[in-house]
């Protein structure tokens, strides 16, 4: 880490390969779009080697950079949704890049109900606040425990696991029937 | 189906945050060995842990993308690190060859221009009104400046032509209370 601060790419260049996955995955749960995810992930590599000198160690490297991943996907879905849900709607139709909720080796009729299942879901994640939504993904997608998901969010636990519960009570009332 | 959906209704609404934690395998032991109790009594609470061990790892799969992807995805972020280094690079070699005190010493610098400006510059400043209100005035005109003159003049007399206008109208006014 520390040579990563000297400016030196080529330590830095392993977090990227370490990292890379797991940043581009929660750029795709916020975004739903390969190419935005990829931007977005790119972007906060770039930012967390530019700012690499204010992480202080007090927490993991990896805490720290979800934090980045995460305040850029949420500015960049604060600006999306200012262009407008259809615009977003469309780009979910358009794109199945998430395998969510569908089975491809299924019939075609469980196929039409995953995809159902899928749209009613990715619905209720945009509908959720962002904080209930970023809890969830970040639990639910991402593995990671309620203790780094505070620390990522800085809120504490009990907040943490009152976001989680609301999230996933929410996802549940909307998608009961096709459990 | 309704069986499910009136036991969500009537779900144990103390134990459902609990059991969130649960199916995530988060909470203190205690709180575990409490929740498993619950659950060895109540159909309704192993509904909900049903519904959500149906619903949320289906909701995390994320498609595979393929090698060559995350090659691409690896070799744009180092690009786009070595710009940056270069960028950062660039301005950092300015800054050794004029020294640590040149920034604050120019600051002060742009400071001090700056106070004597608005102190001794006042006059300039209304003569630099006047000018633009010259330049509204026609070219052509400006050209002759007597011609302005003459323009002053017309004026005078215009004025001159309403004041006896009114003089006479009030003489006549007179003469009719006068009769």
């Amino acid at each position: 880490m520390a040579f990563c601060q000297r400016g030196e790419t080529k330590y830095f260049e392993i977090l990227v390969r370490r990292y890379m996955e797991k940043a581009f995955h929660i750029a795709l749960n916020f975004t739903r779009n390969t190419e935005e995810a990829k931007d977005l992930s790119q972007d906060a590599f770039l930012r967390a080697f530019t700012r690499i000198k204010q992480f202080d160690g007090r927490s993991s490297f990896y805490t720290w950079f979800y934090r980045l991943v995460v305040n850029i996907c949420l500015d960049f879905t604060r600006r999306k949704n200012k262009i407008g849900w259809e615009s977003l709607e469309a780009t979910c139709d358009g794109a199945p890049e998430r395998a969510e909720l569908t089975d491809v080796s299924s019939l075609p009729e469980d196929v039409t109900m995953a995809r159902e299942a899928k749209r009613r879901a990715d619905r209720t994640l945009e509908t959720m606040p962002k904080k209930q939504r970023t809890a969830f993904l970040l639990r639910n997608h991402q593995g990671l425990s309620i203790a780094d998901i505070a620390k990522v969010m800085k809120t504490t636990e009990a907040t943490v696991r009152v976001y989680l519960h609301r999230a996933v009570s929410a996802l549940r009332q909307s998608l009961l029937e096709f459990v | 189906m309704s069986e499910r959906r009136i036991a969500l209704e009537n779900g144990c609404a103390e134990f459902e945050a609990d059991l969130v934690l649960y199916y995530y395998g988060e909470g203190q032991e205690a709180e575990r060995r409490r929740v498993e109790s619950h659950l060895e009594t109540c159909r309704r609470c192993v509904h909900f842990m049903d519904d959500l061990e149906g619903l949320l790892p289906r909701m995390s799969k994320t498609t595979e993308l393929p090698q060559n992807f995350w090659d691409n995805y690896y070799r744009e972020v180092v690009h786009k690190l070595n710009q940056e280094r270069e960028e950062i690079s660039w301005w950092r070699s300015l800054i050794p060859s004029f020294g640590g005190w040149t920034i604050p010493a120019f600051g002060t610098a742009v400071v001090v221009v700056l106070a004597v400006a608005l102190v001794f510059g006042k006059g300039d400043w209304s003569v630099r009104s006047n000018a633009t209100q010259q330049e509204n005035i026609p070219q052509e005109i400006l050209s002759d400046s007597s011609r302005l003159e003459f323009f002053g003049s017309l004026d005078l007399l215009e004025s001159l032509a309403t004041l006896e206008n009114m003089d006479g109208s009030r003489r006549e006014s007179v003469e009719v209370r006068s009769l």
